[in-house]
């Protein structure tokens, strides 16, 4: 019964729900059971509100008798740890803030709430979503469900193994570089970052403005366009929000997807791949052509530019977080220190460079993008890292397929295409053109349904 | 600074006086890596050549939005 609630979809849950077979007393309680049971080897919470997830169910279950049909309604989520939650303390991953009680919400935060969510808790992330939890740091890191030594990447983690060991519904996650889809594709779940300026950050820690991403995980790709469409939307107080109207994203699922065009840019997303990876993906555009997609390679030069990105990231991150680091550089973890220190040394002129050949990027995808629907490309090089790689004071910043769609801004899902030999998960990778999460969403629900890979469940 | 002109630790050394920050010395070489890896593309890119204006302010009037 427990795997059963744990592992329900959101239509799932409010279908019963409405049946009055279910309630979500009994939901949260299951979840808050379950919570208590795993989290201690898996570290995904670092707050649990099980007061506050208790009187949001039972205020869930008297909205349900009144006969409120909201999608979300007693659904049980929680957030990723940069996301401000009023009177709930907010650490970041940071020692920085490891007792801070922000005075008002993110606004993703508030959308969820009204939308008659369930708050479980606030999901540890990797330092102020840019560093990495060694042995020693104030919060232990979040461990990968299907293989408790390996990451569940990051910087989202603590979402990606809640929703792969079935402690959550539904999750916020930001990325700035692939810590959405990082996660999700190591965790064997879903992840959509949406368009730049589709869904707010207000609230949101920041890590580098101009490629910061707020967005929603869960396990399908339904639920995802459920929780996508009640974040969606202008925001004032994100400066970079849009207003472009917000699409109805749960019509487009079901749909087929014949005559759709799918363009892969091999340059730069296959350099270095692992093999299990690469047959993953060859199979999942095997599947694709099945359904009827029309799938072609396609040539971006300016790929090859991509690891500029860094010089952006670091050097806002570093205006971002430049005095407390200069003086409180001991409340920092020494990778993220040195990571947020190394955007001190980059140059005006360098970061301009950098944003000259991000606009060069944008613009040779937006020319293709007029002859494809979306970019299918594999998530991750590789499957989930072992902790003794990843911990290890040497490994650096390895190089990453998701970096640019966070310079491009195009929204894009990770979801599950396979396992590897070792029983960890794979991942596709599908971008669309702006403001088209809808297609991203209708391409990768073919797929999903088409395949068995969101079905499986970790050996927690 | 040109294709082959790697990041030395000269080099390194003197953006850290010049940025007023504090690493530490074991971690020199991390760095140094991570920064010349990030710099790789600036530094094959011809300035001149590329043909980019921004950044700039885009202003779309139905909308107002400013990406």
């Amino acid at each position: 019964m427990s795997d059963a609630i744990a592992y329900a979809t959101i239509r799932e849950l409010g279908g019963r729900y409405r049946k009055r077979e279910l309630s979500p007393v009994e939901v949260t309680r299951t979840l808050l059971g379950r919570i208590e049971q795993l989290d201690p080897k898996l570290h995904a919470f670092v707050t649990l509100t099980a007061d506050r997830a208790m009187a949001d169910a039972r205020a869930a279950e008297a909205a349900l008798q009144r006969g409120d049909a909201r999608p979300l309604l007693g659904i049980p989520v929680a957030h990723k740890d940069i996301y401000c939650t009023r009177g709930i303390r907010t650490t970041g991953g940071s020692a920085l803030l490891a007792d801070w009680l922000p005075e008002d919400e993110a606004t993703c935060v508030r959308c969820w709430q009204e939308a008659g969510t369930v708050l479980l808790g606030k999901l540890i992330t990797h330092e102020f979503a840019f560093g990495l939890q060694l042995p020693g740091h104030r919060f232990l890191p979040a461990r990968n469900p299907w293989n408790l030594a390996h990451i569940p990447g990051g910087s989202s983690s603590g979402s990606g193994a809640a929703l792969a060991a079935g402690l959550v519904v539904g999750a916020t996650g930001s990325d700035t570089g692939g810590s959405i889809r990082g996660p999700a594709a190591f965790c064997g779940i879903v992840g959509l970052k949406p368009t730049y300026g589709r869904v707010s950050r207000a609230g949101v820690l920041t890590l580098s403005w101009t490629l910061d991403h707020t967005g929603p995980m869960a396990r399908t790709v339904e639920d995802c366009a459920y929780l996508l469409q009640a974040m969606a939307g202008h925001d004032a107080a994100d400066p970079a929000s849009s207003r472009a109207p917000v699409d109805d994203y749960l019509a487009p699922l079901g749909g087929d997807i014949r005559g759709v065009k799918i363009g892969v840019p091999r340059a730069y997303f296959f350099d270095g791949i692992d093999a299990e990876v690469a047959q993953a993906f060859e199979g999942a555009l095997a599947t694709l052509r099945g359904l009827g997609a029309e799938v072609r390679d396609v040539t971006i030069p300016s790929l090859h530019a991509t690891p500029a990105f860094l010089l952006i990231l670091m050097a806002e991150a570093f205006a971002y977080h430049e005095r407390d680091i200069r003086e409180h550089p001991e409340l920092y973890g020494e990778v993220l220190r040195e990571r947020i220190l190394t955007g001190a040394l980059v140059t005006a002129a360098e970061y301009t460079q950098a944003q000259r050949l991000r606009a060069q990027l944008c613009r040779e995808m937006a020319e293709v993008l007029q002859d494809v629907d979306v970019f299918a490309t594999p998530t991750t090089p590789a499957p989930a890292t072992p902790f003794t790689l990843a911990q290890d004071p040497e490994f650096g910043f390895p190089r990453s397929n998701m970096p640019p769609f966070n310079l491009t801004g195009l929204p894009t899902l990770a979801l599950p295409c396979g396992f590897a030999s070792s029983g960890l998960p794979l991942s596709l990778q599908l971008a669309g053109r702006p403001f088209d999460e809808a297609m991203v969403l209708r391409v990768g629900h073919a797929y999903e349904q088409a395949t068995p890979w969101h079905t499986r469940r970790p050996p927690v | 600074m040109s294709a082959a002109q790697e990041l030395t630790m000269e080099a390194l050394r003197a953006r850290i006086q010049a940025a007023g920050v504090t690493i530490a010395e074991h971690r020199l070489a991390m760095v140094r890596k991570l920064l010349d890896e990030a710099l790789a593309p600036v530094r094959t890119l011809d300035t001149r050549a590329i043909k980019t204006v921004e950044p700039a302010v885009v202003f779309t009037p139905e909308t107002g939005d400013t990406p």
